[in-house]
């Protein structure tokens, strides 16, 4: 039966018990509608203040590159780091041949859209003289760092001389990392709950063995559980951090910064535009956090081998 | 004028999460020009007996008559907990509650169990929305104590078939938004407004031409998530996808409506 209740019905039935209180549930909407300039319809003019270059974004077949230009004028972000990376286990096999097809889609997404985009070389380490050749190949067409997935953890041996090349690099490194609970059943422990990705312990092991490199750690915000990653990661000034991903939790930017520090932060979306600058600016960071984690961070990466941002 | 739809006071036991009182919950809404907030008592998913937190709730907000006149009172009932058909009466006609918020996973029963098909009835009958939320939390980096398990929009469809004239309120869709024909029009012909907090609403504009502009509304889900993305989506969509009465709708106006203020 449909109770579609009258208002003036409704407030009858639920008045209080103690007379002359109400609630704003209970009451004629009181405020003046009439506002001068308000938070809300000023916050994309508080967005589009900032400068920003995405540090971790990907291109792919199923997701358009024009969409991805779409959120980025919307959000006004100037640049975005792009990969393609293949995720072991989901999908096929990441062969020299499927590699190679993965960078020419970002070559092929920067050249569509000239200015826009920051290409991130993708490999498998597998293949070492394959991927050495491919990252050499993609560095030459304007390249600017390593993006890699789940088929090598980031401290494998495998790995080596791929760290040693982007430290001649002078580039970063970009590392797909996951850490959550539930490994090998059990309900607390921590760790690699996907196939082979590396977990903090794993970056922290590359990172002290190999302290001139640049590792990125990647989306606090991808469903990992942030608050282990930032406390682990805190005392490892090489590894840097991206916040992308879809979990916006409130308090994530504010436990980052105070764990690690305001210049070891970059802004990122992973797809998530709408979260990845929503807890930036929600946060309780100054102007000038915000400027560096929005741009400045990663800008200054990309400027050790001359590809920073003007 | 803005109206947020989803906003939580109270502890959230595995994390440290800010903005868990009126008070503070006032000064967020009152630095975003937020004018009015539904807000319930995070506590009562964890306590077994919920309407101490309904009391705590309503108690927290007769202390300050900026309350009073900013916040909107959800209660959590939970319907297989002994006394809940006193709590509802309580919540609604002495505390002024204008709707329930439902935590079947938390509190381990099922949408379609007798207890709960009442329980939506009774608040249908007495004029209160039902609100679901989709997930509190993001499940993967969740505590060692929490749920495991997600909703998606879909998982609501059963108990609006069983009552489809109650007036519903689905926050924080993570997953499962774009439902099929069937279920579609379902929800399209029944009394539903869905918040902007969700993850899976990185398209309000297409979601606006699959479900109707009027199925939206401002939504922050906090304290859990940040306070400005849910409002990002509606802020940011071009003048093409939404007008300028478009706009008001989904910040204030399908809210006032639903809300009936």
């Amino acid at each position: 039966m449909s109770q579609i209740i009258n208002r003036r019905k409704f407030f009858k039935e639920t008045s209080f018990s103690a007379a002359g209180i109400m609630l704003a549930s209970q009451m004629k909407v009181l405020l003046p509608e009439e506002k001068t300039k308000t938070a809300y319809s000023s916050i994309m003019n508080e967005v589009l203040r900032y400068r920003k270059i995405d540090a971790h974004e990907h291109v792919s077949l199923d997701f358009p590159v024009e969409t991805i230009i779409d959120f980025a004028d919307r959000l006004g972000i100037e640049k975005l780091a792009v990969s393609r990376p293949i995720a072991a286990g989901v999908e096929k096999e990441s062969k020299p041949e499927d590699f190679r097809k993965c960078n020419d889609l970002v070559l092929k997404a920067i050249k569509q859209y000239p200015g826009r985009f920051l290409g991130m070389v993708y490999i498998n380490p597998i293949y070492g003289k394959e991927s050495l050749e491919e990252i050499n190949r993609c560095i030459d067409q304007g390249m600017v760092g390593l993006k890699v997935y789940n088929q090598v953890k980031i401290n494998d041996p495998l790995f080596y001389p791929i760290i040693e090349k982007f430290i001649d690099l002078k580039m970063i490194i970009l590392m797909h990392a996951h850490c959550g609970i539930g490994v090998g059943g059990k309900r607390t422990k921590y760790g690699n709950v996907q196939p082979n990705a590396s977990v903090p312990e794993d970056f922290i092991d590359a990172a002290t063995r190999y302290p001139e490199a640049m590792f990125q750690y990647a989306h606090t915000g991808g469903g990992g559980d942030w608050e282990y990653e930032c406390k682990a990661l805190k005392d490892f000034p090489n590894i840097y951090v991206d916040t992308s991903g879809s979990n916006n939790e409130a308090n994530m930017i504010d436990f980052a910064l105070k764990y690690l520090g305001e210049d070891r932060l970059f802004f990122g979306t992973d797809g998530s535009f709408y979260q990845g600058v929503g807890t930036i600016l929600a946060s309780k960071m100054t102007d000038v956090q915000k400027k560096k984690i929005f741009f400045e961070n990663f800008n200054n990466i990309l400027k050790k081998a001359g590809n920073n941002v003007d | 004028m803005l109206i947020d739809i989803n906003a939580n006071v109270g502890h959230w036991p595995f994390q440290q999460t800010n903005c868990n009182t009126c008070k503070e919950l006032l000064e967020r809404m009152d630095s975003y020009k937020v004018d009015f907030s539904c807000v319930s008592n995070m506590n009562g998913i964890f306590y077994k007996n919920t309407q101490s937190s309904n009391e705590e709730l309503y108690n927290e907000i007769m202390s300050d008559s900026r309350f009073r006149k900013r916040m909107i009172p959800f209660a959590i009932i939970n319907p297989i907990y002994a006394g809940w058909k006193n709590d509802l009466d309580v919540c609604a006609s002495r505390m002024g509650m204008k709707g329930i918020r439902l935590y079947p996973l938390y509190h381990d029963y099922e949408l379609t169990d007798p207890s709960c098909i009442e329980l939506v009835k009774s608040a249908r009958d007495r004029g209160l929305i039902v609100a679901f939320t989709i997930r509190m939390v993001d499940s993967r980096p969740r505590a060692w104590m929490d749920l495991s398990k997600e909703w998606s929009l879909k998982d609501v469809i059963p108990i609006i078939k069983e009552v489809p004239d109650a007036k519903y309120m689905i926050l924080n869709i993570s997953s499962g938004v774009y439902l099929g024909e069937e279920d579609t029009k379902l929800i399209t012909g029944s009394n539903v407004l869905f918040d902007t907090s969700g993850k899976n609403l990185y398209d309000l504009d297409g979601l606006m031409t699959k479900y109707g502009k009027e199925m939206f509304a401002f939504g922050s889900h906090s304290p859990i998530l940040d306070y400005v993305t849910g409002m990002l989506r509606i802020e940011s969509l071009r003048d093409n996808e939404a007008d300028s009465a478009t706009r008001e709708l989904l910040r204030s106006g399908n809210a006032k409506k639903f809300l009936g203020m």
